[in-house]
């Protein structure tokens, strides 16, 4: 009895220590990207468009990404979000390495773990407003009991919870970017992950659609936005900055 | 089944779009859910039929018949006559078997009948036994059928076929009058109710029944018969007694290995079989239509299939996107195609039921379900729709959500 409660002790401790461990590394961060490389095949020519990205990001932030097309924003995105997987380096999400894992594992991570905000909507135009919202829950693994409630509640969080039987085209651009953030918020998401999201939208509008990232942000979300346009940029409280594959320059506003 | 449901009701929605297109693409299964239901209704109900009419030529009913009976068509006809099957027969038969409830041994002939001054020159006049009327299921309607005892005094009384009656007497009440058959005076006991004509084309209204023996003896001077009705106690004895009864004639009247029988035992569910083969013949070309209509609608579908994955490639990203895994893209269009085949299915299933009891109404038919038909029909549109499907959904897990945004 004693050397067996010995020996479960001893495993309970190493376990703790292994936690602990884990949480001083990574508890703060959301995101934690060690020399990250992609490499594309095109054609019978390799092109490297990551060339060794180190990042972190704290939980709370506000991120810009910012880079001119052809500089590996969008690769950079692409796997922040998930849904690709880097050529060589280690990426770790929310404290769960991410780098390797299959594609159906990517799904579940990016169901549970991240929402999209495109710059194109990606709305299906044929399903209601509430369809839209509730799609992600399809997939959540976790049995929710009011996904109707909770598509409303997002959908008041954007202001639209009297549009929730319109279709998408009955709505303007910037309603449609905001059907966009409620669905990106159903699955309670770590990680909002918005590109360019004004890009289809005139700068009043697109103010509208900063401003409800940016309250997001206050009540503790972590955002990133990847974007070309310094005016969005602005809004985030730091903005990384990305030329030919590498992080150039990194400032906080 | 919540995701289900919501998951059909963007499906549905975005086949709205292609309303026409996606009804001609269920067509085949329409079809084919269609016949199966109309061909296995009518089976079912010619089955019944067939059932109904054996039973109202008598229960378990196997007819010796004297001499070679050749089937034409749906009658049977008589090629020759033999003249040696006998009461002795009959009675042997009767010994011989322990799957026999009862035997009627019955002779006929036909003769002028007259009554005060109408004269009928050819009816059938058939001697037979008291038991006649429970074997053949042909009852008397009014008076009384002959006794033992009447078969046994050579009695002349007859029952006569409702036909007949009407002929002879019109309204009047035959029962105690005496008519001439041939020369000799007989007395109207009964009269028979009215069968019609029966499966070898014979009018059974159109003929009169008198004891056996008076018709033996009085009448035709023989000793040989022409029928003897057997009755077999259970259905499933009916084939191993008509073997038996054919081996046991074979004996009694000395035929030899090779040489043809000199009588034939007729089963009349074989006889009804016969005719109802041409409308068999409908049920086999029905049922291969619905297969092939089957085969169409899977076509249809796995075309309309490729067309919706094709216009919901954003649809897939997105959902790709936000978490849906390879196989729930599967799941997903696999269950709508077999939806879209299902509903096709059902409509085809409702109409076809429609059409058996407009059918069974128009052609007299008892209207019969088959459940075997409804269940098919189920699992044929569900696998068609499965089978449509998994080339289509295949094809959409290859959409990655990096092809579609930033496009």
């Amino acid at each position: 009895m004693e050397v067996r409660s010995d020996e479960k002790k001893l495993k309970l401790q190493v376990k703790c220590e292994k936690i602990s461990e884990l949480r001083t590394q990574h508890s703060e961060l959301l995101c934690l990207m060690e020399n990250i490389k992609k490499t594309y095949r095109i054609g019978d020519e390799d092109v490297e468009a990551l060339k060794g990205i180190n990042l972190q990001i704290e939980r709370g932030e506000f991120v810009a990404i910012m880079g001119i097309s052809g500089s590996g924003k969008t690769t950079l995105m692409n796997l922040i979000g998930c849904l690709d997987v880097p050529t060589s380096g280690r990426y770790i999400l929310n404290g769960k390495e991410v780098s390797n894992l299959s594609d159906d594992e990517l799904s579940v991570v990016r169901n549970e773990l991240i929402g999209f905000v495109f710059q194109n909507f990606y709305l299906m135009p044929y399903a209601t407003v509430l369809e839209n919202v509730m799609l992600p829950t399809i997939y959540l693994d976790r049995t929710t009991n009011d996904v109707e409630d909770m598509a409303m509640e997002v959908l008041r969080m954007v202001g639209l919870e009297d549009r929730a039987k319109f279709k998408p085209k009955q709505l303007s651009g910037g309603q449609m970017q905001r059907v966009a953030i409620a669905r990106a918020l159903i699955n309670g998401p770590e990680l909002i992950l918005a590109d360019e999201p004004t890009g289809q939208l005139d700068s009043k509008t697109a103010k509208e659609i900063m401003d409800i990232l940016a309250k997001m942000n206050e009540s503790g979300r972590n955002i990133i936005v990847v974007t070309h346009d310094q005016n969005i940029a602005s809004y985030a409280k730091r903005v990384i900055r990305i030329s030919d594959g590498l992080i150039t320059d990194e400032s906080l506003n | 089944m919540r995701r289900v449901i919501l998951n059909l009701r963007i499906a549905v929605r975005s086949l709205y779009n292609f309303k026409l297109r996606t009804s001609l693409a269920v067509l085949g299964v329409f079809l084919g859910a269609f016949s199966l239901i109309v061909v296995s209704n009518l089976s079912e109900s010619l089955a019944k039929k067939t059932e109904v009419e054996v039973e109202t030529l008598g229960k378990n009913l196997l007819i010796v018949r004297s001499g070679i009976v050749r089937k034409v068509g749906t009658q049977t006809r008589l090629l020759s006559e033999a003249t040696n099957l006998t009461i002795a027969d009959a009675e042997a038969i009767m010994d011989r078997s322990p799957y026999i409830n009862e035997i009627t041994p019955a002779g006929n002939r036909p003769f002028p009948v007259r009554y005060g001054n109408i004269t009928l020159t050819s009816v059938l006049a058939v001697g037979t036994t008291p038991n006649f009327t429970e074997v053949r299921n042909f009852h008397v309607k009014e008076g009384s059928f002959f006794r033992d005892e009447d078969n046994k005094n050579l009695e002349r009384v007859v029952v006569l076929g409702s036909r007949v009656s009407e002929k002879l007497f019109g309204d009047k009440n035959p029962i105690g009058e005496y008519i001439y058959i041939y020369r000799v005076p007989c007395q109207v006991i009964g009269i028979m109710e009215s069968k019609g004509v029966d499966i070898s084309g014979v009018d059974q209204d159109n003929k009169l029944f008198m004891p056996l023996n008076t018709y033996l003896r009085r009448f035709v001077n023989k000793e040989f018969i022409n029928n003897i009705y057997v009755q077999v106690l259970r259905e499933e004895f009916i084939s191993n007694t008509k073997k038996a009864i054919e081996e046991l004639l074979r004996k009694r009247h000395k035929i030899k290995e090779g040489q043809k029988d000199d009588f034939t035992v007729i089963d009349l569910k074989d006889v009804m079989a016969l005719k109802t083969q041409a409308m068999s013949t409908i049920a086999v070309l029905g049922r291969i239509s619905s297969v092939v209509s089957f085969t169409i609608g899977g076509l249809g579908i796995l075309s309309i299939m490729i067309l919706i994955v094709n216009e919901r490639r954003v649809e897939i990203g997105i959902r790709r996107a936000v978490g849906s895994r390879k196989r729930d893209i599967i799941l997903q269009f696999l269950m709508e195609a077999s939806f879209i085949s299902l509903t096709g299915g059902m409509v085809g299933v409702v109409m076809g039921f429609i059409a058996s009891v407009i059918i069974s109404k128009l052609s007299e038919l008892p209207f019969t379900v088959s459940p075997m038909g409804f269940v098919i029909s189920f699992f044929a549109s569900v696998t068609v729709g499965i089978l449509a499907g998994i080339y289509p959904s295949k094809r959409a897990t290859t959409i990655q959500p990096v092809d579609i945004i930033r496009t």
